[in-house]
């Protein structure tokens, strides 16, 4: 007996001195992980950052210090640039989250047929984008698509109306599109909360004799608060993000009616090769961001004391 | 307060019929338990009455009134859930309060009912907390709170007590049959603990496949269980069932011959049983005492709790026995022991599992 104990405190003493320290150990770990992000991450926004304070272009760069983002802060047009990307965000997020709202509470609803219209939802999620937004290309063209068409035959409009051709209807052509898009992932996140919350407590409230919209405002919306603000701050940071969609549909037209900070950056750094106010724009973006994210988190907190179960 | 009648309710979930034929009449002011193993269709009934969910047939009335057709809130019921349903973002307070908001009661009267609630269930300095900060047995009386303050007619529980710990389930067993004497209020309580039933019931409803198996008081299920199946739920440690052959019948009672050979007379009505049918011997563990003319047991488990000895073994073949003796009995594992019961003490079971009724059973105890 007293032979097995003192092998297994040699053994353990070996062990030890063999094992490496646990924070090199740790490092080892992360390691790896730590230099992907840093070579995907953290050195393009570097160079970003370093490009901003340059005047770049095919041909070269030259410091220029902070002359591009004087630029930007005079420029009236990227001002509005940056009025109507808060406008298409603010627009476009509260459409999906009152859209994806009414739509996991209908999901949700005791009626036959729920499991098919829940897979229903899920196409303009998972087609992919350029195919999604060349179907509403086609939607909104005013000579073969059916909403022009459907506008003449109930009279609307005299003749084809081109949604995309003008700066007001484009733009919320677009918004329209962007929700298309965006809104089933909401509902979805929603509707898995909602299949959170206790059958009992909406028993426990219907038996007290609270009404569907009661319980609704008083059980649904409180038990469900944090996915529906942090799913607020990821579908913001996504619309804000968002490329491809008015790309293809507008290319930020037009007259820039559609442009914006996102758009505007590419166009300025790729489409025009101006490196370095594109980076500005690019640099700009990141710290609207980060405030908007900060606010946000404020406002999980609060959400999370206010709700929350302690 | 309210009676409470429920007249052959049946409930159906598609082909699979649940409930049958259930006919109760509550009296006012009557603690009543439903009891039975799972799936007998406790707690479908009790959610039947508190329109939750809808009979296939018959009919609810309550207080004079017929209200199988009513929304709950009009039935002037309240009900505690397994679970608490209590709401995690309200504090306790507003947890107490919800139904009077519901109701928009004016801010003065809700606290005036908020605060009796919680000064009955000891929850005055626990107003602000919410409930993820309270204890299990803290969180069960603000389910209960939220009942009290609606005044109800009816006081519905579905197994409010299962959630907690044996010793808080104790404590608060006392202090639901307090709470019940101190709001003289009709309760209606769900449970599959038997001794829950026991402690707490002014009348015990068995329910066991959906059927009512017995109504009645404790010690009358206790003394004169109508069925088995009743015999075998209600006392601790269950009721000993042991296979016999009916070797004669007379006046007195029937004689039998119970597994393992011993020969007993049992004064019990025998109209339904005639010599060589077998039945079965009901004999309840705290009725054997240790002695030299009974049946012999061999004993294989043995549990000294103190104050008593559970005794486990075998009786003949392999019918399990169970007895509890006196604590510091001299009993040996692995080492045969006798064992009297007196006659008038046996239940005898039909081939049906009908009991043929006692003739000197203990006088009922109200």
């Amino acid at each position: 007996m007293a032979d097995i104990a003192t092998d297994y405190a040699a053994q353990g003493t070996k062990a030890k001195t063999k094992s490496l320290p646990e924070a090199v150990f740790a490092w080892l770990l992360i390691g790896p992980a730590m230099l992907f992000i840093a070579v995907i991450v953290a050195w393009p926004l570097a160079e970003t950052i370093r490009l901003s304070f340059m005047e770049a272009r095919l041909g070269g760069e030259q410091y220029v210090g902070l002359a591009n983002y004087q630029e930007l802060a005079e420029s009236k047009k990227f001002h509005q640039t940056v009025v109507r990307t808060f406008y298409w965000m603010f627009l476009s997020v509260g459409l999906k989250l009152i859209l994806g709202l009414i739509g996991a509470t209908l999901l949700n609803a005791a009626v036959p047929g729920r499991g098919l219209f829940r897979v229903l939802v899920m196409p303009p999620w998972i087609i992919p984008m350029a195919i999604g937004m060349i179907g509403w290309l086609w939607l909104y063209n005013g000579y073969f698509g059916v909403l022009s068409g459907t506008m003449m035959t109930l009279g609307i409009t005299d003749g084809p109306f081109e949604f995309l051709a003008y700066k007001q209807s484009a733009f919320y052509s677009a918004v329209v599109a962007d929700v298309w898009v965006g809104t089933p992932m909401v509902t979805l996140f929603f509707l898995a909360a909602m299949q959170g919350v206790s059958r009992d407590l909406y028993e426990a409230a219907w038996v007290d004799g609270a009404g569907r919209w009661y319980r609704f405002r008083r059980i649904t919306i409180p038990q469900i608060m944090p996915v529906i603000v942090s799913m607020s701050l990821l579908s913001a940071i996504f619309t804000f993000n968002s490329f491809e969609i008015i790309w293809i549909l507008t290319e930020g037209g037009p007259r820039g009616a559609t442009t914006t900070l996102i758009v505007d950056t590419y166009k300025t750094a790729i489409s025009n090769f101006k490196f370095g106010q594109g980076s500005a724009r690019a640099v700009i973006i990141v710290i609207l961001l980060g405030i908007f994210s900060l606010l946000y988190l404020n406002v999980l907190k609060f959400v999370n004391r206010k709700y929350g179960t302690k | 307060m309210a009676t409470l009648s429920l007249n052959a309710i049946t409930k159906s979930f598609g082909a699979a019929k649940v409930l049958h034929d259930i006919s109760l009449a509550i009296e006012d002011k009557e603690f009543v338990v439903f009891v039975g193993p799972s799936g007998c269709g406790k707690s479908t009934l009790l959610r039947i009455i508190a329109g939750l969910e809808e009979a296939t047939s018959g009919s609810i009335v309550i207080d004079g009134a017929d209200v199988s057709a009513a929304p709950p809130v009009e039935r002037g019921i309240s009900m505690v859930f397994q679970s608490y349903a209590l709401y995690p973002h309200l504090s306790v307070y507003e947890n107490i309060a919800f139904p009077l908001r519901v109701q928009k009661m004016e801010k003065a009267d809700m606290d005036a009912r908020v605060q009796r609630a919680a000064d009955i269930l000891q929850l005055t300095e626990k107003l602000h907390l919410k409930p993820g900060q309270l204890s299990g047995g803290q969180r069960q009386r603000v389910a209960i709170g939220r009942s009290i303050v609606r005044n109800p007619k009816v006081f519905l529980f579905d197994e409010p007590l299962s959630n907690l710990d044996a010793a808080l389930r104790g404590d608060m067993r006392v202090e639901l049959s307090q709470l019940h004497q101190s709001l003289d209020a009709t309760m209606v309580y769900v449970t599959h603990d038997q001794v829950e039933a026991m402690t707490m019931a002014d009348r015990i409803v068995v329910l066991n496949g959906g059927r009512v198996e017995q109504f009645g008081s404790p010690m009358e299920l206790y003394h004169h269980p109508r069925t088995k199946f009743v015999a075998s739920f209600i006392g601790q440690p269950n009721m000993n069932l042991i296979p016999a052959k009916v070797l004669g019948v007379d006046g007195t009672g029937v004689q039998v011959e119970i597994e393992g050979g011993h020969r007993m007379v049992l004064p019990v009505e025998a109209a339904t049983v005639n010599a060589g049918d077998r039945v079965e011997v009901g004999i309840r563990p705290e009725h054997v005492s240790i002695g030299n003319d009974g049946f012999e047991i061999s004993v294989n488990v043995l549990e000294r709790l103190g104050g008593v000895s559970i005794t486990y073994g075998t009786i003949g073949e392999a019918t399990r026995f169970c007895a509890s003796l006196p604590g510091d009995a001299a009993i040996s594992k692995d080492v045969p022991l006798k064992l009297n019961v007196a006659p008038h003490d046996c239940h005898v079971f039909d081939a049906a599992g009908d009991v043929l009724r006692r003739k000197s059973a203990p006088a009922l105890v109200a």
